[in-house]
Formats: structure tokens, C-alpha cells, sequence
């Protein structure tokens, strides 16, 4: 390809540069730290479209044509299951004029010059990139037929194109063809984009493009990576809550069988050996010192987390349900909890990294590129630009990979020894290392009129950090937020028809990592409102979907939550009673403007809920894979089937336990509902959000169910019937 | 030029090397409570009803009890808990069909995994089931041949002393933490004497 | 020391320490890296492959009972271009979300047709006790009829 620097007008797009990110906070942070203003800045945060955030919006930086007329989509996001290059894919062919097979997505190394500014997460890969993409593959098109044009003497308006070839006046070109004889590029103005009816791919259920690989067990994962010549390494890591390393004795691991070398940092020990099993057991025989002031226990945590303690700020706000819930008789007041929650997902943390004099190669699963680059870069006393980060697919990210120390010290080592170094952790070290969703504790209030229809409603919510603390945001957030938008996500009231309403965040900071976990407070906020919607519902004697829709307000997000609830319900053919040892419970959350709501049906055997059948409602405006949608609904039912259920991490004696599966209990294929069935509403005008939304309701759903069937209103996670 | 794709390069010659943590008993530093020797005075003078009591702390031990459960799954652990994954007897013992015992536990003890292994690990027949039995209990089902899988004293005293599945008690390495198993509260050359004596004695089972 | 087997079909011969986890001799020293690496501690199952046929944890099994055995992994699963029944039925019901576990469940899943040709849910829930953080579980079992369908129809065409 040519290196001329194109000259083009491209229209406005929902795309913004990466450098302008953080003008809104550095105004100023005394005057935003006023109530009002927070109040406003979270409920912005809470509907607010999240636009993509990159480096480039040049097409051939994006997309390559090679000379077999295939065209590799260099995709800034990173693919964790969640189906992004899918739609990537399908997304690109439809403006590109390509068949989809002719499309092989792969993760744009940094050295590419397309990179995200943010991260993967959020939900926001294809709601993100759906206006975006477009306008680059349009783009991309016309100026392929630009040069076909030339090359085929005839108008760019007699062209057709078809599956890459393009044609006229009885003559073709494939776009690889084309591409092979471009000196320089002209490049026109964003095309019009093609009508949403006119897409072949878009909307389709096509399959995963990453399948067979994944079928075959293809080496795509992190931690499948090797480089020539390259050592293991292995880091002194502690097992105690809050422990700083001192110092370390090396000389017994300095002799032993094909230890390389030991590297003493200022923050950490750790070794190269020439295979895995020498690293590991010289890692075993270091004796590191640790500081640790205190000997935690789960008792303290709990006590930590609490309503009242630490921070607050009101991040909802309508009429003035605290004067009533404080002054007016027969409130209703519910508490709620939720445990640490570990990520546990299958693909340790790690990277293989290999430093050569003043550059750097770094092989990893990340979703964080941009910032693991610079981390890396910063640790080497490099430019950003030095480093590759090189991003494979992932095995499994659900926001633990926003967290990648494990890249650092893997350049670290290599530095050290002047070789490729490969480092992961084991699976201890991935649990109690982990990034874990912060435990909480919530107080519900409520007060239902004459009618009985919610007059007032207040939920206060205690969380350790999500956002805070992360370094993908800047510190000065802190004081202007005040409520981590993390651990209130979810948090607010959604039935804006109820005329007095209030949420209240309380922050704490808690003594280890707690951060991202897929769909961050959404599971717990949701568990303790819709639980407790429940509750009203029936002190109210009312339908519990009947009641939801009698409060929702009349406006684009109100219709599109009733939409949900009321498709949810017919589909499940909703009854409010037990049929034969089965009940339903209900709910319904809204996250990042997809409404979703659940039906479940529960069995108990051996004195144990059992979940037999969910019914999913889910709108996200518009769905490009109908089939991945429904996949993404699925794996989060039952992943937070998982977490309301059985997963909880303890502290014991400083330790975060467990640290193996099993112990940490996790749904299996037992578990796991046999039937689950997925309506899916298109009432929007683009793709959202589908990776998280349908984690919402699934806690509360259970319990609901579980109070119908046995009376017993569970209000602790995870979910065990007494 | 865009670095396309990274190459899973093939690592020739690689050599993983000796593994230096052996699986000798003599070696595992000890733990669990301080066993019970008797004196060498008590030794000299070996009854078969203080043999029974020696006999009986150790099989009345989880390394023993866990893999003799009275219902279909086998227990693990100090706490004697439910095999994680809620594995299954099966109908052989051995697990089911595509889970059996040996999907996991081999031969020998993995001291990498932590997961133990002993030749024919398997769990006792539902026969055999010793969890929530009383000492007498488990002595007169030991010695009924409808139990016992049709064994003779004789044939039952080889298999308590010379099974290598039940000698794997005093060898039970360590846990998935790299934490030794506790053994039984008595030696093993301590116990074989006992369960002799005991036998020699006629095998007699205390009154409850 | 030596240690002789055949992998996929392959006669091959390793000098190495025989309590080396296979699971790493596979990996590391063999370079097919369809076998993962979940916990090490026989616990995920995403390390499962076939000794002789049979489903096994390979990160918890010394490679010197591998010895004169044959070793079957996911690259060893298809006859050529012809996908195992088990991968078939995968890609017919769209199973993997990340795909990391897959692999392990893909085996354990064709251990299982080779026990119980036709196995009921309650046979899956028994015997396929892998863990998938990604919850794919609903697919898969989806899958796991389907592929005992697909093999069975094969055997038939076979006789026939």
C-alpha cells in the first residue's frame, strides 16, 4: 500500500479520538464535587452512549486486501467469547461488498496503528463501532472502486461489485487484484452508508467466525504463545490480604536445576528457568518476607461493608422519598448482601514477552491494550511506541483482564535474561490474586399509597470499588464522581413513574483488589431491587409484572422496559403460583439502555433450589447476530445462575479462599437450566449492548421464584435454601 | 506493514528435567495430631482387645473412611467433605463411565496436582461402608463374609496390612495446596502388628 | 528417562523426567496446544485427552504411564478433514463462546459416546463435570445429543 497521507472530509461520526478523552474532568474538581451536579454526571453516566474511543479513523489502517482477495478487519477490540469479531465481520462485508468468508478478523497488534483508546468491556464493542465501522468499510469500498475505475477505463458509477469483484463493461477485478497495482490512494467523502434492509449479513444468525479454530483447538490463546529460545518465568508472589514484599532469600533457588536467573525487583522475586516445572518448583524453594499489619478475616469485611460506613453521595433523585420513608408509618425496609465473587476464568493471567535492547514484544490476552502497552513501556523506561503488544483471543475475560501487572513482569524478566520469558500464573495465585466483584450490602425502603402503588422508594447500596482504583481511569474522577459509577451500576431505581425516589452510593475502600466483573454492581443492585419490587408486589396484593408496569414512566426507556417485561412473560406463559412443585419468579433490569427481563422456574430437590427453565426478554435496539444474542443471553444466565447461587470467596487468617475450583463452587452442566429460551425486541435504531445486560436479573428471578415455592425470602447470595 | 499474526513457534528441544520433591513418606514433614504410640512397655504386652483399639483408630480414620461412604459419593479431605464435582460411586466403584477414578488418580500420588493415587483407587463396595458405623460395627461387617466380599480372617488381615490402596494412608502426600495429609494417629508397622495380634488373638470385637 | 508412546497416531519418543505432568510434555515439549491449561490440579478438566481411549486429566498424570500407551488430543480427534461427530455437533450448535475449556469438554464428550452411545441428561450431568466460565453449558448439551445422533448415524451408515 501507498504511504501518501490521503486527503479526505470524513462526516460526524460517533467516534472520538483517545486525546480529548478527560477534557470533561480536568476543568476542575471543587465546583463538581457539589451534589447537584454529581446527581447529574451519574445519570448521564447511566444512559448516556458510550461512543469508540480510537486512534485512527484511516480505512486501510483497518482493513487489508490481500492479493487472494481476502480482507483482514485489523479489530482494535479484543474477542473474549463475546462474538465482537463476528460482528465485526458481518458489519464490514455488508458495506465492503465482500462475502463474509472473505473476511478473517485478527487482533490489531499496536504496531498496526489501530488501537483502542479504552478497553474491551462495557458491552460497547459493537454498539461502539456500529456507526464507525461502517463508514470505514464504505469508505474502504469506494475507494477500491476508485482505483478499479482507473484501472478498468470506466466510470465509478458503471461499476458493480459483488463478493470483492468488481465489474463493467464485461471486464472484473477482484479487490486484491486491484490493490496490487495502486501507486496512491484518492479518498473520497464517507459514502452514504447502505439502508439497514439492504444488509445480507447484518441481523443474520451467522456462525461465530472464530468456531472451527476453537473446534480444532487452534493455538489462538495467550497462553499458546511461544518465541524461539524462550524461558519460563515465575514470580514470589504473597497469599495474605495486604502483604508488601521486604525482602527475599534466592540462594537455595539460585542452585537448583535450570534456574537462569533470579530477578530481585523493588516489588517482587521472581525467576527464569528453562522449563515450567523448574521455574515453578525454584519459585516454591525462595524464601520471601512479607509485611502484612493485619490478619483479616471475613468477619471484618462484612462489618466494613455496610450502609453508613465510609462515603455517600445521592445519585438519584425525584420528590422527597427519604422525608417520607423517615417520617410516614408502615414502611418497608429489606436488607440485602452479596459476596466477593472471583472471575475464575479458564485462561490464567500471563504473558510472553521478549525485550530487545530499546524494544519490546509483548504476547498476551488482554482487554486493555493501549494501557498494558503503556504500562509495559513505563516499567522499561520506554516509549509506548517501542513496546508490540501483540493481542490474542482470550480465554475468558469478564473485565479481569482491565488488570495486567502480569505483562510487566514478564518484560521484566526478559529484560533481565535477554531472552523471550513466558509467565503465567498458576491457579492459586489467580485466586487470590484476583480482581474480585466487591461484596455488598444494601437497605431497601419502600412505602406503597392508598392504591397500592409505590409512593416512595429508596435504595441505599454499600460496595468495595469497581472503577476507583483502576488504572483506566484518572484519579481525579474520584472527587468529582464520589460514587464509584461501577458499583452503582445498576443501582438506580427504573421505575421512574414512582414520584418519590432516591439512590444512594456508599464507598469503601476495602484492603484488597476489588474492581470489574462482568456487569460490575448490576447483578447485586438488581438482585436487591427486584427482590424487593417483589416484596411491594405482593404487600400490595398485586401481579408482580403487572405491578413493574404499573410504575414505569412514558418515555423511549419506559416503553422499551415494558416491551421486555411483557414479552418475557408471555413467552414464559407467567403465573403468579405453584403448578406441580414449580414456581416462576420475575425480574427486569435496564443496563447501558438494554432492557432485559427473566422469567424463572424453580424446582427444589434435596432441599436445594434447582432452576429448571429461564424465559429471557432482551431489546438491544437492533441485533446484528440474532444467534450470538441469544448465546450471550445464555452464558449469562447461567454464569450468574452461578454467582447468585454458589460462588462466595472468603477471607480466613489473611487469605483469600478458596483458591481451586470446586472448593470455589461454580455452576456445572448439572446445574445449568435445560431449557432456556430468548425473545429478543429490536425496538431502537442501533445495535447496544448485549455482553452484560442479561446478568440483571438473573439473582433476583431465583429468589422470586424460590419465595414462591417455599415462602422463604432469600436475601443473601449466594441463594441457599434453608 | 501490519504484523499480521503471531506464530506459535515450535520450541525444540525442550527439556523439562528431574522434578526434585520425592514422594517418600520419610520425607513429608509431619502434621495432623501427635499419634498415639503406645509405650514400649504397652507393646511387650499387646492384648488383642488393645490391639482392636489400634486397629480401630486407624480405620475409623478419614484416610480410611472417606473411601468406604455409605452412600454414592466418596468424601475428600481433613473434613471428610463431599468429593468436589460431587463425583460418583458408579457401578463398579470405580466411577462412571466417562469419570472414572483414574480419570484423575493414577498410580502414585501427584505431588504437582496434590491429586493422590494409589494401584486400584477405587471406593469400597457399598458393602463395606463404614461412614457413621461404631467400631463394632465396622468390625463385625469386616468379619461377615456378606460384607467382606467372602473373605476368611486370614484373607482379611492380607488386605489390611498388605493392600497397597491401604497402606496408601502413611503415604497420602499432600493436598492441592502442597499441604501433607494427616496420616493415621498410628505407625504403620504399629497398626500391622495390631491388626496380627488382633487376628491371632481370635478376632475378638468388644461389647458396645 | 525414555518414554515411548504413540500421540494422534504418531510413534514418538521423549527424553524426559517421568513425573513430568503430560499435560506439559504435550503443551511444551510436543507443541500441540489444543490441551489447556486450566488449574493443574485435575480439578477443570480443560486438560483432558485419551489414554487408550479413555478420558484423562492430563495436568495430574505422570508421563511415564504413558509408556507403550496410545494418546489421543483435540488435534487427534478428526479422521483428516473429517470432524469427530463430537466437533461436529460443536459447530452445528455454535457450542464455544472464549473456547479455551472446549477442547477438554470436546474430549471428555467423545469418552463418553465411546461408554454410552446414547446418553440421557442425567449421563451427561454425571459424567461431564468440566468447568466453562463462559456457561456454555445449554449448547453443549444441546451438542452432546446431537453428536451421539451423528455417531450413530454414522455407524449405521457404515453397516449398511
Amino acid at each position: 500500500m501507498s504511504d501518501t497521507k490521503p486527503k479526505k472530509k470524513f462526516s460526524r461520526r460517533k467516534f472520538i479520538i483517545r486525546s480529548t478523552v478527560g477534557v470533561g474532568v480536568a476543568i476542575g474538581a471543587t465546583y463538581f464535587t457539589r451534589p447537584l451536579w454529581r446527581r447529574t454526571l451519574a445519570s448521564l453516566a447511566n444512559s448516556a452512549e458510550t461512543p469508540y474511543m480510537g486512534n485512527t479513523d484511516e480505512p486501510r489502517l483497518w482493513f487489508e486486501v490481500t492479493a487472494e482477495n481476502e480482507v483482514i478487519l485489523n479489530s482494535p477490540k479484543v474477542e473474549m467469547g463475546q462474538g465482537t469479531f463476528t460482528g465485526l465481520a458481518q458489519i464490514a462485508a455488508d458495506e465492503l461488498e465482500v462475502n463474509i468468508q472473505q473476511i478473517k478478523v485478527i487482533h490489531a497488534p499496536t504496531d498496526s496503528g489501530n488501537i483502542d483508546g479504552m478497553s474491551t468491556g462495557g458491552s460497547l464493542s459493537i454498539s461502539g463501532l456500529w456507526q464507525p465501522l461502517r463508514e470505514l468499510a464504505a469508505t474502504m469500498r469506494e475507494m477500491l472502486k476508485i482505483e478499479a475505475a482507473k484501472q478498468l477505463g470506466a466510470e465509478v458509477t458503471a461499476l458493480s461489485v459483488s463478493d470483492g469483484v468488481v465489474s463493467a463493461n464485461g471486464q472484473s477485478l477482484t479487490y486484491g487484484e486491484i490493490v496490487k497495482n495502486v501507486t496512491e490512494w484518492e479518498m473520497p467523502d464517507t459514502p452514504p452508508l447502505k439502508d439497514v434492509s439492504a444488509y445480507k449479513y447484518v441481523g443474520k444468525p451467522i456462525p461465530r467466525v472464530d468456531l472451527k479454530d476453537k473446534v480444532l483447538g487452534a493455538p489462538m490463546f495467550g497462553m499458546d504463545a511461544s518465541l524461539p529460545g524462550m524461558l519460563f518465568g515465575a514470580v514470589v508472589r504473597p497469599d495474605q490480604v495486604g502483604a508488601t514484599f521486604v525482602e527475599a532469600d534466592t540462594s537455595k533457588a539460585e542452585n537448583m536445576p535450570g534456574v537462569v536467573k533470579i530477578v530481585t525487583e523493588p516489588d517482587f522475586v521472581g525467576v527464569v528457568a528453562t522449563s515450567r516445572m523448574e521455574a515453578e518448583q525454584a519459585r516454591q524453594a525462595i524464601k520471601a518476607v512479607w509485611k502484612t499489619d493485619r490478619n483479616w478475616q471475613s468477619e471484618d469485611i462484612e462489618a466494613m461493608i455496610k450502609v453508613g460506613q465510609g462515603d455517600p453521595v445521592t445519585i438519584q433523585k425525584s420528590g422527597r422519598a427519604k422525608r417520607i420513608l423517615n417520617n410516614e408509618e408502615d414502611v418497608v425496609t429489606a436488607e440485602f448482601t452479596s459476596p466477593i465473587g472471583a472471575h475464575a476464568q479458564l485462561e490464567p493471567n500471563g504473558a510472553v514477552a521478549h525485550v530487545e535492547g530499546d524494544k519490546a514484544t509483548v504476547i498476551m490476552s488482554t482487554q486493555v491494550v493501549n494501557l498494558t502497552r503503556k504500562e509495559v513501556a513505563d516499567r522499561l523506561g520506554l516509549a509506548p511506541e517501542a513496546v508490540n503488544l501483540i493481542p490474542t483471543y482470550l480465554g475468558g475475560g469478564f473485565g479481569r483482564r482491565l488488570h495486567t501487572p502480569n505483562a510487566v513482569q514478564a518484560a521484566v524478566l526478559s529484560k533481565a535474561v535477554g531472552k523471550p520469558v513466558k509467565c503465567f500464573f498458576n491457579r492459586k495465585e489467580e485466586f487470590q490474586n484476583d480482581t474480585f466483584r466487591p461484596p455488598t450490602h444494601h437497605i431497601m425502603r419502600g412505602k406503597l399509597d392508598e392504591n397500592g402503588k409505590i409512593k416512595a422508594i429508596e435504595h441505599n447500596l454499600s460496595s468495595g470499588d469497581v472503577m476507583f482504583g483502576s488504572p483506566m481511569f484518572p484519579g481525579i474522577a474520584e472527587p468529582i464522581l464520589g460514587a464509584d459509577i461501577g458499583a452503582w451500576r445498576g443501582g438506580m431505581i427504573q421505575y421512574r413513574a414512582i414520584p418519590n425516589l432516591r439512590t444512594v452510593s456508599w464507598r469503601v475502600k476495602l484492603p484488597f483488589a476489588t474492581s470489574w466483573w462482568r456487569s460490575l454492581g448490576l447483578l447485586a443492585n438488581t438482585f436487591a431491587i427486584e427482590s424487593f419490587m417483589d416484596e411491594l408486589a405482593i404487600k400490595a396484593g398485586k401481579d408482580p409484572v403487572q405491578f413493574r408496569l404499573e410504575h414505569i414512566q412514558d418515555d423511549e426507556a419506559g416503553y422499551r422496559l415494558s416491551e421486555v417485561i411483557k414479552a418475557a412473560a408471555q413467552k414464559a406463559g407467567w403465573k403468579d403460583e405453584v403448578v406441580n412443585g414449580r414456581a416462576m419468579g420475575f425480574a427486569a433490569s435496564t443496563d447501558a439502555n438494554t432492557p432485559c427481563a427473566h422469567v424463572v422456574e424453580v424446582t427444589m430437590e434435596d432441599g436445594q433450589i434447582k432452576v429448571q427453565k429461564v424465559t429471557c426478554a432482551i431489546d438491544p435496539g437492533m441485533a446484528v447476530n440474532p444467534d450470538q444474542i441469544r448465546a450471550q443471553c445464555e452464558g449469562n444466565i447461567i454464569m450468574g445462575q452461578s454467582a447468585a447461587m454458589y460462588e462466595r470467596m472468603i477471607v480466613k487468617d489473611g487469605q483469600l479462599l478458596p483458591s481451586i475450583y470446586g472448593p470455589y463452587r461454580m455452576a456445572l452442566m448439572r446445574d445449568a437450566p435445560r431449557e432456556i429460551d430468548v425473545v429478543i425486541l429490536e425496538n431502537g435504531d442501533a445495535p447496544g449492548a448485549v455482553g452484560e445486560p442479561p446478568m440483571g436479573p438473573i439473582g433476583a428471578a431465583i429468589a422470586n421464584a424460590a419465595f414462591r415455592l417455599t415462602g422463604e425470602r432469600l436475601r443473601s447470595m449466594p441463594l441457599v435454601s434453608s | 506493514m501490519i504484523n499480521r499474526t503471531y506464530r506459535v513457534c515450535l520450541v525444540a528441544c525442550l527439556v523439562i528435567p528431574g522434578l526434585v520433591v520425592g514422594l517418600g513418606y520419610s520425607k513429608e514433614p509431619a502434621s495432623g495430631p501427635v499419634p498415639t504410640v503406645p509405650s514400649a512397655s504397652a507393646q511387650t504386652e499387646l492384648t488383642p482387645e488393645k490391639a482392636f483399639d489400634l486397629m480401630m483408630q486407624v480405620l475409623t480414620h478419614k484416610r480410611c473412611v472417606n473411601c468406604h461412604p455409605s452412600d454414592d459419593y466418596p468424601r475428600q479431605g481433613e473434613d471428610s467433605h463431599i468429593h468436589n464435582f460431587e463425583v460418583q460411586r458408579g457401578p463398579e466403584n470405580h466411577g462412571v463411565a466417562a469419570l472414572q477414578c483414574q480419570t484423575c488418580h493414577q498410580q502414585e500420588n501427584n505431588n504437582h496436582s496434590g491429586v493422590p493415587g494409589a494401584p486400584e483407587w477405587s471406593l469400597a463396595p457399598r458393602k463395606m461402608a463404614w461412614q457413621g458405623l461404631s467400631r463394632v460395627e465396622i468390625a463385625k461387617s469386616m468379619l461377615n463374609p456378606e460384607n467382606n466380599g467372602g473373605r476368611t480372617l486370614a484373607e482379611t488381615v492380607h488386605h489390611l496390612t498388605e493392600h497397597e490402596l491401604v497402606l496408601w494412608a502413611w503415604e497420602p502426600g499432600v493436598d492441592a495446596n502442597g499441604t501433607p495429609r494427616e496420616k493415621p494417629p498410628v505407625p504403620k508397622a504399629e497398626y500391622i502388628k495390631a491388626v496380627k495380634t488382633w487376628a491371632a488373638g481370635g478376632a475378638p470385637i468388644p461389647e458396645e | 528417562m525414555t518414554i515411548s508412546f504413540n500421540i494422534n497416531g504418531k510413534p514418538t519418543s521423549l527424553d524426559v523426567d517421568g513425573d513430568t505432568p503430560l499435560l506439559w510434555v504435550v503443551r511444551d515439549m510436543l507443541d500441540l496446544k489444543g490441551t489447556k491449561f486450566g488449574c493443574g490440579k485435575a480439578a477443570c478438566g480443560a486438560c483432558t485427552l485419551h489414554v487408550d481411549g479413555k478420558a484423562i486429566r492430563s495436568c495430574s498424570y505422570a508421563v511415564k504411564y504413558a509408556e507403550g500407551k496410545n494418546i489421543t488430543t483435540i488435534e487427534g480427534l478428526s479422521d483428516g478433514d473429517q470432524l469427530h461427530p463430537v466437533q461436529q455437533a460443536w459447530m452445528e450448535e455454535v457450542v464455544p463462546q472464549c473456547g479455551y475449556c472446549q477442547p477438554g469438554f470436546m474430549m471428555a464428550t467423545a469418552a463418553l459416546l465411546e461408554q454410552i452411545p446414547h446418553p440421557t441428561d442425567e449421563d451427561i450431568d454425571n459424567n461431564i463435570v468440566n468447568v466453562c466460565r463462559c456457561a456454555t453449558y445449554y449448547r453443549m448439551r444441546k451438542a452432546i445429543h446431537r453428536a451421539a445422533d451423528i455417531q450413530s448415524q454414522n455407524a449405521k451408515t457404515q453397516t449398511s
